[in-house]
């Protein structure tokens, strides 16, 4: 119905008045159904009140229906009948009214309405439907007549009804005037219809949904161009960690045989690197350079065997051991300013026989300096080769030669025979280790010492 | 027949004597409003009542008052929101309002919607007006879906002292609101 079309008649006491008739039951009107809502501020200031029978048949019968006011002043005004409704404006809403029906000369039926529960509120209109790409939803914004006047502005809940193209309807409900779809839960390249109506809130005002407004349409994108970049983000996401893990795993595996020798090398260790060059023993072979761990096997004394003179081993101590005994002749005096250049810490003399000691067996025997090995550079090293007890058993000095017995400066060795390695005694200067495991092993270290 | 007169004076002045005492006795104002549920007038204030007051008081607003001030009102009881008399207060506030609704020199709206505010205050404390029977019949008049019952629009004036005299008593009609309903929400 078109209130706004409707004429002036307002509750007024007197344009028509009506004598105020006492409330009594009435059996032909007491089974009437008559429903009503009202308007508030539909025209400025002034409200509108609504009424029609549930029952059709009685449309074409002269009945009337007449608003009152319960207080006081008990005033009346008859509604106008229009196609089946009757309408009224009116101002007070802060009072019931009684809502009465007359029919003929019978007696009216009244019945008291509190215009504030039956509120049907304005239509909403001016849905705006805005796609957020970021967000990938849709933002749909409407308006309501009332939020433009007192009563009913924040006081109304509404409800968004959408659906495919001749799809099933979904609601939303929302006491604001925006809704939001999400993108992903419509369907991609779809057109769909939107609509939107309101009611109290029931805080206060009570009532009726209101019309249906008129219908939004909007298209879905074929594609989310934010779900394909979404898509990627997420794989190539995955990958990453995937790699990290892999990576993870053969950091854990090789750290220690292949990635922490390269970062953090060790220092070369000798005694090892014996150990691996030598070849697989064969089973119940030891392999060890500690003279005590051979206590076992039956070494044979060498006598006579003179050990010859390795200069290479003096020129180049940084050169791998050559267990090979070689005959060799060098010259004194080269020796001398070669011997200069020689590391101070170790010197490294492979000697096969002849009686040489190891540094530490020879340690607090008697040892003296060969004379003739001071006699040249300062910067030469003097060293002295001894014996168990006290003898000088070999040098590197100019009396090169070998296996002769009667070098003087070369004296058999009356004890058993480390026919591996020699170390020289440095008494003045130079590193002596006193680690078994840091010191140059010689060849000379398997036997016991006696 | 003499000794009637003593008896006769006495009938008379015991009679006529008690009446002005009656008189002096009864209360100046008697009590015209019916007792309400404060919660039912809370509701009717915060969701109806409160909205026209604000409406009221944004057309009071654009009225300058430059020449309002230093200006005495006639009745300032009006401006008085008594402890524990609120309801009294608003009475006479809303009462003294009406009387404006024949004011022809202030903005006919502004009277309207002053007659609204002032039949809805009495309508929800469920007072009446005992003076003046033509400030009552202003809320009956004003079901009438025209203003035209308002009259004329009378010459406007720079300066008019009913129109500050109203905006005083609209702003104490609001300020005495908001403390009753501070005093019924506790």
């Amino acid at each position: 119905v078109d209130v706004l079309h409707q004429s002036n008649k307002v509750l007024s006491l007197f344009d028509t008045p009506i004598p105020i008739a006492p409330v009594h039951t009435n059996d032909e009107l007491e089974n009437i159904d008559v429903e009503c809502f009202s308007q508030l501020e539909i025209k400025e200031d002034c409200h509108s009140l609504t009424c029609n029978f549930t029952e059709l048949d009685l449309n074409n019968t002269n009945i009337n229906l007449t608003i009152c006011t319960i207080i006081e002043n008990r005033i009346c005004s008859t509604m106008e009948k229009q196609e089946g409704t009757y309408f009224l404006y009116f101002y007070g809403i802060l009072s019931p009214k009684d809502v009465c029906v007359v029919l003929e000369s019978n007696r009216p039926y009244c019945r008291s309405v509190e215009v504030t529960h039956i509120v049907k509120p304005e239509t909403p209109f001016g849905i705006n439907i805005t796609f957020r790409k970021d967000a990938n939803e849709y933002f749909i914004q409407y308006t309501t007549p009332h939020s433009k006047k007192k009563y009913l502005k924040d006081k109304l809940i509404h409800e968004l009804a959408y659906r495919q193209e001749n799809g099933t309807w979904e609601t939303i409900q929302s006491q604001y005037l925006r809704v939001k779809l999400l993108g992903k839960s419509l369907q991609m390249g779809a057109s769909y219809e939107v609509k939107v109506r309101s009611k109290p809130n029931g805080d206060y005002f009570k009532g009726i949904w209101s019309e249906w407004s008129s219908s939004e349409y909007f298209q879905i994108a074929a594609e989310h161009p934010i779900k394909k970049s979404t898509d990627l983000v997420v794989v190539i996401t995955t990958v990453g960690f995937i790699l990290l893990f892999v990576t993870l795993v053969l950091i854990l595996t090789f750290w220690k045989t292949r990635i922490k020798p390269v970062l953090w090398p060790k220092l070369p260790d000798h005694k090892k690197t014996l150990e691996q060059l030598c070849k697989k023993p064969k089973k119940n072979f030891d392999i060890s350079f500690n003279p005590e761990s051979f206590g076992y096997v039956h070494i044979h004394k060498v006598d006579g065997i003179q050990a010859k003179a390795e200069v290479e081993c003096f020129l180049q101590p940084s050169a791998p051991l050559d267990a090979d005994v070689s005959e060799k002749v060098c010259n004194g005096s080269d020796m001398k300013t070669r011997l200069s250049a020689v590391d101070k810490s170790i010197l490294k003399l492979p000697v096969t026989y002849g009686g040489i000691w190891p540094s530490d067996t020879l340690s607090g025997h008697l040892c003296e300096t060969h004379p003739s090995m001071l006699n040249e550079s300062s910067n030469g090293i003097p060293y002295k080769v001894c014996s168990s007890n006290g003898t000088q058993l070999y040098n590197c000095g100019p009396m090169t030669h070998s296996s002769s017995s009667e070098d003087p400066t070369v004296q058999p060795r009356s004890g058993p025979l480390n026919t591996n390695t020699v170390s020289l005694i440095q008494p003045n200067n130079g590193v002596r280790s006193s680690n078994k495991d840091e010191a140059y092993v010689t060849m000379s270290s398997f036997c016991k010492n006696q | 027949f003499s000794h009637f007169i003593p008896k006769m004076d006495f009938f008379f002045r015991s009679v006529f004597g008690i009446l002005p005492l009656f008189i002096v006795l009864l209360p100046v104002n008697s009590s015209t409003c019916v007792m309400e549920n404060t919660a039912v007038i809370r509701e009717k204030y915060e969701n109806i009542l409160s909205h026209d007051i604000e409406l009221l008081e944004n057309m009071s607003e654009e009225y300058r008052d430059r020449c309002c001030r230093n200006k005495r009102h006639e009745n300032p009881s009006a401006f008085f929101c008594n402890d524990t008399q609120e309801i009294w207060s608003l009475q006479n506030m809303a009462c003294d309002m009406l009387k404006f609704f024949y004011k022809k020199k202030i903005n006919k709206d502004f009277r309207w919607q002053t007659a609204r505010v002032s039949c809805m205050t009495l309508e929800i404390l469920h007072c009446r007006c005992d003076r003046e029977q033509k400030n009552r019949k202003v809320c009956i008049l004003l079901t009438q879906p025209s203003k035209d019952i308002l009259g004329a629009q009378g010459p406007k004036k720079k300066c008019c002292q009913e129109l500050c005299e109203l905006k005083e008593t609209i702003s104490s009609l609001r300020s005495c609101w908001n403390k009753f309903e501070k005093e019924i929400a506790r």
